[in-house]
């Protein structure tokens, strides 16, 4: 994971890069010539190239489709030779109650999680952090990340197969007297199941950025601290957790960027179960008009929405870093 | 998956062929029996009336029929019913002496409702390559999920499989428009008229499946033709043996108290599967158009009947005799959970009837599942649908190389020797000694081999007339054949029936909205209110001018 790498390099800017990035204290910028620059910053740079070529081949490539939007688009007839309708099809999408519906979905979805799944790894950190036998915590780390290897088919038959009305929780219960109950095809506490599907998958996956920022933290810091006085929860309060609020921040500002593509397949998965009223969002809205129905340009065009507000989102929340003294997930030079 | 439910929902709701969900898990093996569901109405999506386009009458494209009979049914076709035969011929005939390839090897893209054979070392993929004497490899596709998949490989024309099925309920949007034309090869100069004699078994398929393989007036498709009858309400005889319980069911009632009866939740047991097809048969649901007494077009979701199989199956789910499984749309399980006894009562396809039998008999000498006989809701007399006469058709990838559509139309032949012939035999049993023995009456028993290999895979590109020749399930052709005798009684035309019409693009997603509908006023989700609230935006959204076209194609018919 590269995200603790950055945020260290931010935090702790080496005082002799001359390039004058963070270096407040140093001495001053000096400018080297682009090649210059290229000749010192070669291995990194070769280092970076196959990320550079596959995001520009598989990212900045296909983003050029999106004129698609504009046109009415058939594969048959390519880019230029379909009609151009200029921006009917953002009017169908934003006149479309289905849209608006996958819309409030999302947001409603990416709301909770941020509330409650965001933390939880933050939680199993703290908690990992603080367990002292290595043997103890690497099983527990092992046990805790593998759901994340496992498919979304899996998950959620996994799931059907203990909570649904045939599973084994149920006929337990029934077995023993008791009523049967219906998670898995209850709309109104399907944001709950999401949440405790994806917690189940990738809360474990999650704590690895986190151990790695409590790693980095100074021992010497908890030993100062305990000398002087401070109890368990003032070593949290005044070390750790300040340690950790870079990332945090970094994540969250991330995570934002991200709110909009909520589980495609977690959601396809579960959407008959709980009728499209709860589970379409932006991602499968898009993927039913466009790939199932053909019509390719108006799922363009909502898709293209999508990314416009996530960006803004990016933008929005890594300014409101900045004004709060963080560095967010990048600087201006 | 449950199939034929599926296809239905989607097939013929919607006014599109959606099929996200898709279905059929049923086909049968074979080019006997296979039983893809009905309804699926024509499902073309695109427009200029698929069939004939701009004034070329349809009878121009299509083959000449010249039928060829090797072998008289024990169990003649009554009403259109499908044929039976309870013994395989004593000797079969060689239609197509030498292998007619060139050692060539083709690429070809089909669906499966199974697992898929391994292509490795596969002795039934090797002896059917050696009768054509060139060797199509199959690109298998899961038939779940095949029409995205679909949708996909369509839209970049040069990276298509030399030889494409396509089920009708799998037509993706523009297909007749664009599709059809820019990606695949127009037969129309090698098989039109008296052309399809160089192919005698070619000749040998009815017209009116050829008529349905028209797009724009031009004979794109290569048919496996479809039985006229396609679904059915089956239960677990072996089951309902052993608890005691004879079904008599004569309206929805009686088969909603029936689902109640066998339900047994704490031992794991439930009555039914999501029964909607079923549904839609019993409360004569049109499979898309029908016209009224003043002469008016009404969709099928603007329909009464629709209504009224909507609550019935609302009715059905409330009752608590639905398998959770399947109110949690565990589609793609149905089959197992009916099969394994879970569910006693399902929805699908006649072709699963068969397959059941494949996949079972070996763990369960007993298995037996059994169709309701036909029944009206209301107890009234039955309104049954005819299958279209293709459900699936397979194209060939557009090409200047006149030799290589010959050989691929030769190759076609030959898989689609009829009943009594030796290709017959290999394409739909395997190899003897194999793929399956001979008992002392002469009838083949499948190896376990066979239960791997022989998989409908050849028979998904195209097959000779339709035909029930499973006589390796004892007692199955005799029954099935029977109840076809007795449905067939019931049939009806849909309106437009046999015609392939497409749809133009633009009312391509205005039927989505139905189809999870479905979904959630089954499960009471919604209320039947949100019905009219549905159709009324269906309606504004381009229902009615898809009216319009459907109504031009009427009046110019």
């Amino acid at each position: 994971m590269t995200v603790p790498l950055l945020h260290r390099r931010r935090a702790k800017p080496a005082p002799e890069r001359p390039d004058g990035v963070a270096a407040p204290s140093g001495p001053p910028p000096r400018r080297l010539s682009r090649r210059a620059q290229i000749a010192r910053d070669r291995s990194l740079l070769l280092m970076v190239l196959p990320a550079v070529v596959l995001l520009a081949v598989f990212a900045y490539v296909p983003m050029l489709g999106n004129i698609m939007a504009w046109s009415s688009y058939s594969p048959y007839q390519g880019f230029f030779s379909s009609p151009w309708v200029g921006w009917e099809n953002f009017e169908r999408v934003f006149s479309n109650p289905l849209f608006l519906n996958a819309v409030g979905n999302t947001l409603a979805i990416t709301a909770f999680q941020l509330v409650f799944f965001f933390p939880v790894p933050i939680f199993l950190a703290l908690l990992l952090n603080s367990v002292m036998s290595p043997r103890v915590r690497t099983t527990i780390q092992s046990i805790v990340y593998l759901p994340h290897f496992f498919s979304w088919v899996l998950v959620v038959t996994l799931f059907q197969q203990m909570f649904g009305g045939a599973g084994l929780l149920n006929q337990t219960l029934r077995q023993h007297g008791y009523a049967g109950f219906d998670l898995m095809t209850n709309p109104d506490t399907f944001l709950v199941l999401l949440t405790m599907q994806s917690v189940w998958k990738d809360a474990g996956w999650g704590i690895i950025i986190f151990l790695a920022a409590l790693s980095t933290v100074s021992p010497e810091l908890y030993e100062a601290a305990a000398v002087d006085g401070a109890n368990r929860w003032r070593r949290m309060w005044h070390i750790t957790l300040p340690a950790l609020r870079p990332v945090v921040i970094l994540l969250l500002i991330l995570r934002l960027g991200d709110s909009l593509t909520v589980g495609f397949e977690q959601l396809i998965l579960q959407r008959g179960a709980v009728g499209v009223g709860v589970s379409e969002v932006i991602d499968t809205y898009v993927y039913y008009q466009g790939v199932v129905y053909g019509d390719w340009s108006f799922a363009a065009a909502a898709g293209l929405v999508k990314g416009v507000v996530s960006l803004a989102l990016v933008l929005g929340a890594n300014k409101l870093a900045h004004v709060f003294g963080e560095s967010g997930v990048y600087k201006r030079a | 998956m449950n199939t034929t439910t599926h296809l239905r929902q989607a097939g013929r709701v919607a006014d599109v062929a959606l099929e996200r969900r898709s279905f059929l898990g049923l086909v049968a093996a074979g080019a006997a029996v296979v039983g893809v569901p009905a309804l699926l109405t024509g499902c073309g999506s695109s427009s200029d009336q698929g069939g004939a386009a701009a004034g070329v009458p349809v009878e121009d494209a299509i083959p000449t029929y010249i039928p060829t009979d090797y072998v008289d049914p024990d169990f003649p076709s009554v009403n259109g019913s499908t044929p039976g035969f309870s013994r395989l011929p004593d000797t079969l005939v060689t239609s197509v002496p030498t292998p007619p390839g060139s050692g060539a090897v083709f690429t070809a893209m089909t669906p499966l409702w199974g697992t898929i054979p391994q292509a490795k070392g596969n002795q039934y993929y090797a002896a059917v390559n050696e009768m054509l004497g060139s060797t199509i490899e199959f690109q298998i596709a899961d038939g779940n999920t095949y029409g995205d998949k679909l949708a996909t490989v369509l839209a970049s024309s040069k990276d298509v499989p030399d030889w494409v099925c396509v089920p009708n309920w799998n037509l993706p949007p523009r297909f007749a428009t664009e599709i059809v034309g820019n990606v695949f090869q127009d037969l129309t100069p090698y098989l039109a008229g008296d052309k399809v004699k160089a192919y005698p078994n070619l000749a040998n398929i009815p017209s009116d499946v050829w008529k349905f393989c028209v797009f724009n007036g031009r004979l794109y498709g290569l048919p496996m033709p479809g039985e006229i009858l396609t679904d059915a309400t089956f239960y677990r005889q072996d089951v309902l043996d052993q608890l005691g319980i004879t079904p008599d069911v004569a309206n929805g009632d009686d088969l909603l108290a029936l689902a109640l009866e066998l339900t047994d939740a704490g031992s794991g047991r439930w009555g039914a599967e999501d029964l909607w097809t079923t549904a839609a048969i019993i409360h004569g649901v049109p499979p898309k158009w029908r016209l009224d007494d003043d002469g008016s077009l009404v969709h099928r979701v603007e329909t009464d009947e629709y209504r009224a199989a909507l609550a019935w199956n609302a009715r059905l789910f409330a009752s608590g005799a639905v398998h959770p499984d399947a109110v949690a749309a565990q589609d793609g399980d149905a089959k197992q959970r009916f099969q394994s006894g879970r569910s006693l009562i399902m929805a699908d396809g006649l072709g699963s009837w068969n397959e059941a039998l494949r996949d079972n008999l070996g763990a369960n000498p007993a298995f037996w599942q059994q169709p309701f006989a036909p029944f009206a809701a209301d107890g009234g007399t039955p309104v049954l649908y005819k299958g279209n006469p293709a459900n699936i058709s397979s194209f060939l990838k557009k090409t200047d190389d006149e030799d290589k559509v010959k050989e691929l139309l030769a190759l076609a032949n030959a898989l689609a020797g009829p009943f009594g012939t030796a290709e017959f035999d290999l394409v739909n049993y395997g190899v003897e000694g194999v793929h399956y023995t001979k008992d002392a009456e002469g009838l083949p028993v499948p190896t376990e081999l066979a239960a791997s290999e022989v998989q409908p895979t050849y028979v998904f590109l195209l097959s000779g007339p339709v035909v029930n020749a499973k006589v390796q399930y004892p007692g199955y052709v005799e029954a099935s054949s029977a109840w076809q005798a007795d449905a067939a009684q019931y049939l009806t035309d849909p309106l437009f029936f046999g015609q392939q019409i497409s749809e133009p693009q633009q009312y391509a997603s205005i039927g989505q909205p139905f189809q999870d509908l479905e979904k959630d006023i089954s499960r009471g989700r919604k209320s039947l209110d949100a019905l009219d609230e549905a159709v009324q935006t269906w309606k504004s959204a381009g229902g009615d001018e898809l009216r319009a076209f459907y109504q031009d194609i009427l009046d110019n018919a």
